[in-house]
């Protein structure tokens, strides 16, 4: 990387301090590199088998490690080759094969094989972190991994399903996901570590240096501070046009801000609603926003015999001024939305039929009236201590003072506001939740199907279950559209889905998450999607 | 007797250090937030929390896990920190030069204009010099840390462009030099780069300077306050008596023996720059211990807060051993 030309400033501001005359680089960033400034805070580790956070999926997936199949940018319900160049499924849709290209090749130059992506999707099950949902819930397990997913030579994968799911939905729901990603199989053999007679499959070694088949590779993780990404000159894609991405962690957004005004940075990623509105006049910025596959929403408790009461629930509903929220609260960070499944997914309502409700206190107070409390009853409401949540929680909670409903609020720190919902520890909570793949199941199969109510079955996992509501007929539906291999059938089911979980449901969805990130506008095609951030596209 | 001393010193700094952990841990073990879903999540299923639970240990008695914690550390095993994935070890080596560095310069600063403003405010008592230094005490003292390095972000650096902004370094020096101490200041000497040197000045210049305030409004105070106790005193009346100036007294008289209390605070304050500097590190993007510790708590990351819990500790008994050396040196009725 070229360092500029040093320059001489004359700091008035020595006055106050140490130096007499300090050396100082020119604010701007280094031609051949994007710098981006985040924060960092959530990164944890950079193994695709463990990662469940933003940080790492955005950084890892389909950055540093190439995912087997690829959303299509411009229609993400739709799927396109990457490390797999085709697929195939046998007639009976039990057996699926995906043939993966020739020319893979790790950042060292030797070369990924099937062999290398069926321990890469094995040590998913074998690891068992939250990754392995995305495997068992199509019915892989740990203990048939080896004879559920097979490499039969070097450029052919075989995975045996349990069920004959679409393809579509299996490629979406796990060949494009962080889990779905090559590692180099020697390097983790070599670099595993056994604890208590368990392997960790070199998740100790690729957590902080993951060998993967992808367009950069990591090659400075400096923890809260800097993450410095190099191009991998071998990737089989194109060629990325930046040699080096850095991220630098700034967890303020005024700070970001400035940096980016400055040219200090090419991207802001964190940046508060009144920065963005700030950077609006600014000609020499551009603000991105991207429609998320992000819910924000208030859980009801069924397990309290009041909100047991689906007229309550519904009532709730007409509580919430969607669109004012949308303008002033979430401006830049959500739109409304009341369906369960995120506009931009397979099969979701589109944006009118997916968003019924206003705020109507009249209907409100009639509906918990017909429920049988004319004169409102109370409730508390948990919620996250973030900049949001609590504007969002009093608007409800006044609204519902209105028609007699006494809602107290209870701020808590977000560890405690999940640990909270997963006990089941609440009445109200108000939460969110971001589907892991475009299509309807995605959501459906965590917000509306709840195998076992029963608080012992702790399916803390399943929204739903922490709710304590449960509808056999839901189930059923949701069971039938996930074996649907007509996606207008798939889609009708869904519809019917959406509908009935938007008035009778335990969950009352408010809004769907926007991601605003801004740039200098010397930064061309950094492509921006609800599940990836694809950074090798970008150039400046 | 010398030997005995010594050993009852050492006792009572182990227990001051054993009494710091357990207080830590236990107490951290009480807050309600809960390190696994720290790690793994909202979305996890319940298996994926047993498995983590299980492997952070938490499933042993809370003693056990002290102990277990006690004697890994004894090993010199701080464990991996949950909140960033690395190793404790490794983290603190990067974050902790990260802020003695800016602490060091602070503290500089602090002293350097709080020492000179509070004599001056003393000694022109009641004077447009007292009221400034008054005044800006008052700031100093008053100003919240986050407000000052927002407002000094975006004018010494967006508008007059005379320092870096947050970070420890441009990024175009990103890997520049080897880090020898982690120091970048002393490493970019090490190596004879220049360019990194000045950077690194040129970043670190204001978020010292805005540390720098509030140790500086304390310091100037309490100068103010220990020189007009000391210039009331008879003394000082008898040496100007004896022909001495004014500015003789003041230096070899009035200011000598303040210098005791003087250390004490300079001291207590330079050890509360080195734990207290989060929100600087905050505004600064700065990869601090401060940051570190507050992340570490906020995540009940117990392998990181223990770790932190002790060096600071550490902090504060080495000062106050430094400052018990100065007293002697600086007060010959204390050998």
């Amino acid at each position: 990387m070229n360092r500029p030309a040093r320059s001489f400033r004359l700091p008035a501001f020595a006055a106050l301090a140490l130096v007499a005359a300090s050396g100082a680089a020119q604010a701007a960033t280094p031609r051949d590199a994007l710098v981006m400034a985040w924060n960092l805070d959530a990164l944890i580790t950079f193994d695709p088998a463990q990662i469940g956070e933003v940080n790492g999926n955005d950084i890892i997936v389909g950055n540093v490690c190439s995912t087997l199949v690829n959303y299509d940018p411009k229609d993400v319900s739709h799927m396109l080759p990457s490390a797999a160049e085709s697929w195939s499924v046998s007639p009976d849709g039990l057996t699926l094969t995906l043939k993966l290209r020739a020319d893979l090749k790790f950042p060292d130059g030797h070369a990924a094989t099937a062999a290398d992506a069926a321990w890469s999707l094995q040590r998913v099950l074998q690891l068992g972190f939250f990754g392995a949902a995305t495997l068992t819930q199509w019915g892989f397990t740990k203990d048939h991994a080896l004879e559920q997913i097979r490499a039969t030579d070097d450029h052919t994968l075989v995975l045996t399903l349990d069920k004959p799911y679409p393809v579509d939905l299996l490629l979406s729901a796990i060949f494009a996901q962080n889990v779905a990603t090559i590692l180099d199989r020697d390097a983790g053999t070599k670099n595993a570590k056994t604890t208590e007679g368990r392997s960790d499959y070199g998740n100790a070694f690729f957590k902080t240096a993951p060998i993967c088949v992808g367009p950069y590779h990591v090659s400075r993780w400096d923890a809260n501070d800097v993450v410095v990404l190099e191009r991998n000159d071998i990737y089989f894609g194109p060629k990325p046009k930046m040699r080096r991405i850095i991220l630098r962690h700034v967890p303020e957004s005024s700070a970001e801000r400035l940096l980016l005004e400055k040219g200090d940075i090419d991207i802001a990623r964190l940046l508060s609603p009144e920065d963005l509105k700030a950077l609006e006049a600014n000609k020499d910025i551009h603000i991105e926003q991207t429609l998320m596959q992000s819910l924000s929403y208030v859980a009801m408790n069924t397990d309290d015999p009041i909100l047991a009461n689906p007229k309550v629930r519904e009532a709730l509903r007409y509580l919430i001024d969607y669109d004012g929220l949308a303008k002033t609260v979430l401006q830049y960070q959500g739109q409304p939305r009341a369906s369960l499944v995120p506009e931009g997914a397979f099969a979701a309502l589109d944006h009118t039929e997916g968003e019924p409700f206003t705020l109507d206190l009249a209907k409100a107070k009639q509906l918990i009236t017909e429920a049988g409390y004319p004169d409102g009853f109370s409730k508390k409401m948990i919620l996250s201590a973030n900049s949001t949540s609590p504007a969002i929680a009093q608007h409800i909670a006044s609204n519902a003072a209105k028609i007699g409903i006494k809602i107290d609020l209870e701020q808590m720190a977000d560890s405690n506001l999940f640990t909270r919902g997963r006990n089941r520890d609440f009445q109200l909570q108000l939460v969110g939740w971001g589907a892991t793949y475009p299509d309807a199941d995605s959501m459906v199969s965590r917000h509306a199907t709840n195998p076992d109510k029963r608080t012992e079955a702790k399916l803390t996992g399943y929204p739903v279950w922490r709710t304590g509501w449960q509808n056999l007929d839901i189930n059923a539906k949701a069971d039938a559209a996930r074996l649907e291999r007509d996606p207008a059938r798939r889609t009708a089911i869904y519809r019917d889905i959406q509908i009935f979980m938007m008035h009778n449901g335990p969950i009352a969805y408010f809004a769907q998450t926007i991601r605003p990130i801004a740039w200098r506008t010397m930064v061309k095609d950094f492509s921006v999607g609800p599940f990836t951030v694809d950074y090798g596209s970008a150039s400046k | 007797m010398r030997l005995s001393r010594v050993a009852r010193g050492a006792g009572s700094v182990l227990a001051t250090m054993l009494g710091l952990l357990a207080l830590t841990f236990f107490m951290g073990r009480m807050l309600p937030n809960d390190p696994v879903i720290a790690v793994i999540g909202d979305h996890a299923d319940q298996a994926t929390y047993d498995m983590v639970y299980h492997q952070l240990g938490l499933d042993k008695p809370l003693t056990t896990q002290f102990l277990l914690y006690l004697g890994a550390m004894l090993r010199g095993d701080f464990g991996n920190a949950l909140f960033t994935g690395h190793r404790v070890a490794s983290d603190l080596a990067r974050a902790f030069p990260a802020t003695i560095e800016l602490a060091t310069i602070a503290i500089v600063i602090g002293v350097g204009l709080g020492v000179p403003l509070g004599v001056a405010a003393a000694v022109f008592r009641n004077s447009p010099i007292d009221y400034l230094a008054r005044c800006l005490g008052l700031i100093g003292a008053s100003a919240p840390t986050f407000w000052l390095g927002i407002m000094g972000l975006m004018v010494f650096y967006a508008s007059l462009g005379w320092v870096a902004g947050p970070g420890r370094l441009d990024v175009s020096f990103i890997d520049s030099i080897e880090p020898h101490t982690g120091f970048l200041l002393i490493d970019a000497l090490i190596e004879g780069d220049m360019d990194v040197f000045w950077n690194a000045v040129d970043h670190i210049i204001l978020p010292a300077s805005i540390l720098a305030a509030g140790s500086m409004a304390t310091i100037s105070r309490l100068t103010r306050s220990f020189m007009l106790e000391q210039l009331s005193q008879e003394y000082i009346v008898t040496a100007r008596a004896k022909g001495l100036s004014k500015w003789a007294v003041i230096r070899r008289h009035a200011f000598r023996n303040i210098l005791v209390q003087l250390v004490t605070i300079i001291a207590l304050a330079y050890a509360f720059l080195l734990e207290g500097a989060v929100l600087t590190e905050t505004v600064f993007a700065w990869p601090g211990f401060g940051r570190y510790l507050t992340a570490g708590l906020l995540a009940g990351d117990m392998n990181a807060v223990l770790a932190c819990v002790l060096i600071v500790g550490v902090i504060f008994i080495g000062l106050n051993m430094v400052a018990d050396l100065l007293y002697t040196w600086l007060d010959p009725r204390t050998r």
